[in-house]
């Protein structure tokens, strides 16, 4: 957060406003300056107006893969970094199983306990082409059918069951509603699909990894059931969630305060686990220590110990490394799209209701 | 809901229902950017209860307007990121061929 | 469900795993290996779980 045109701060107080100082026993100037007019009295606005902020944010992507990306977010306040990651783990939804209907199951594992596994199973459904289920009805826009059925026959070998046994039913539910007899032609089921969801995504609504393992049967075993997976938000139960984690971290900046040489150049090198430091050969049997990569540091303050006299550790404040895992049902970049519009909306209702 | 006063208009308690930190903590780091703002503070008074009250104290102006000028802010700010992310992940795919999609810059 | 007639239940055998159906007043005895000990088969009726 520069101050382009406006007189600056002194560059102590530059420092404390823009860096976390991470000494050898605990870090200092953690709290950063809250109030825009903090500086005021010495002529210099610190304030993040929109257009300010629409000038100085940058983002770097360094990785991008399908299950996960890291980037830089440069320029923004840890109160707004912190939304996103918070609205990426609690508030993105996803589709996971929320109900199992048990026909047989004479394995070892509880019918609970496996009810709870084939929950957390990750599936290949976007969410965006469903609706939050509501009073109870399940039909073709609000849920996807999976059956499972597998059994071990007596005399052979234990069996394991894979996620990939699991088998979509994009015309939903075939188990039947125990009624009486005289309910007529069609027998009730436990869904009321309209239509097939056949045409509902050009991928099958499957499972994405298809080698997670769910039970084992032993010998004359069996598993019957069926499993109706809904829409739902990661606060309401972790399985909703669409990121295996996602993270932040603020940028690491290491200092040299003096020149390091020689001996205590190849020291300060074999200090640091992560290699942050190498050395500079300066000629004439000449070294010095320099500061090779910095973004490695983990903040592990081996190097500031047992005086912090000659490196620095600080933190820069608004530079964050953002990292998020997907577990498959949406690639990361689409998330943190979906992120930043769930943020827009919490804005947009309450701007509704105070009007 | 708002809570506020009759007669002076210039502070309120917002009291936002089904909302947390994310939201709470985002608009007090909007709201302390305006200089209208003399105060501003959030509490959740209970952690059983999905409720924030947010606290909005300014040198004049309404507060209502205020706080809704903050929450349109937050807004902007995130149709910007978005823009800018979306631009920079179009950017990345462009250059970026497949088999070097891979790279950690920190393992560099 | 009818008194007069009792619904015979299918048990295993705690032994040799044979099915056994047995009604009321039956001899608590599987018929293959004459064991004693007999297992009620589970239900095959639906069971609603939620996966959490």
């Amino acid at each position: 957060m520069e101050n382009p045109g406006g007189s600056s701060l002194p560059a102590f107080l530059e420092l404390q406003r823009t860096r976390v100082l991470c000494k050898a026993d605990a870090p200092t100037h953690t709290e950063g300056f809250q109030y825009s007019g903090a500086f005021a009295a010495m002529g210099v606005d610190t304030s993040v107006s929109v257009e300010k902020f629409c000038s100085n944010f940058k983002i770097e992507i360094n990785r991008l893969t399908e299950e996960d990306m890291e980037f830089d977010m440069i320029g923004v306040d840890a109160s707004i970094a912190n939304a996103f990651r918070r609205i990426l783990i609690s508030e993105v939804p996803t589709m996971a199983i929320e109900k199992v209907f048990m026909v047989d199951n004479t394995s070892v594992i509880a019918d609970e306990v496996l009810s709870h596994r084939l929950g957390l199973i990750p599936l290949d459904a976007d969410p965006r082409l469903f609706e939050y289920i509501s009073d109870d009805v399940p039909n073709e826009r609000n849920t996807i059918v999976y059956k499972l059925h597998v059994s071990c026959e007596k005399g052979s070998q234990r069996l394991t069951v894979k996620s990939g046994q699991l088998e979509w039913l994009p015309e939903g539910s075939q188990l039947t509603m125990a009624s009486p007899a005289q309910s007529g032609d069609n027998q009730r089921t436990y869904t009321s699909f309209g239509q097939s969801q056949q045409n509902t995504s050009e991928r099958p609504l499957g499972v994405k990894y298809k080698d997670i393992t769910i039970a084992r049967l032993g010998p004359g075993q069996a598993i019957e059931l069926e499993a109706h997976a809904v829409k739902g938000v990661g606060k309401v139960h972790a399985k909703w969630s669409p990121v295996a984690t996602a993270w932040y971290r603020m940028l690491p900046e290491v200092v040299l305060l003096k020149e390091i040489k020689d001996g205590d150049a190849e020291e300060l090198v074999k200090k640091c686990p992560v290699n942050v430091f190498d050395i500079e050969d300066l000629g004439n049997g000449k070294k010095r220590a320099v500061v090779a990569k910095p973004r490695a540091c983990t903040l592990c303050r081996e190097c500031v110990r047992p005086t912090d006299d000659q490196v620095e550790l600080r933190r820069v404040r608004d530079h964050f490394i953002f990292t998020i895992e997907s577990t498959g049902a949406l690639p990361p970049e689409v998330l943190f799209t979906e992120a930043v519009k769930i943020l827009e909306e919490k804005c947009e209702r309450v701007i509704s209701e105070l009007s | 809901m708002e809570h506020g006063s009759l007669t002076d208009s210039s502070a309120s308690t917002f009291s936002i229902m089904e909302e947390d930190h994310t939201l709470a903590n985002s608009v007090r780091f909007v709201l302390n950017q305006d200089p209208r703002v003399a105060f501003c503070g959030y509490s959740i008074p209970h952690p059983a209860d999905n409720k924030v009250n947010i606290r909005v104290q300014t040198t004049g102006d309404p507060a209502k307007d205020v706080m809704k000028d903050a929450l349109q802010d937050l807004m902007v700010m995130g149709q910007h990121v978005r823009g800018t992310f979306d631009k920079a992940v179009a950017d990345f795919k462009s250059k970026m061929p497949a088999e070097q999609m891979d790279v950690d810059v920190n393992q560099q | 469900m009818d008194p007069q007639q009792p619904e015979p239940v299918s048990y295993l055998c705690g032994d040799c795993g044979a099915e056994n159906t047995l009604k009321t007043g039956d001899v608590i005895q599987c018929r293959e290996c004459g064991y004693r000990i007999l297992y009620k088969k589970r239900t095959r009726r639906i069971v609603q779980y939620e996966a959490r």
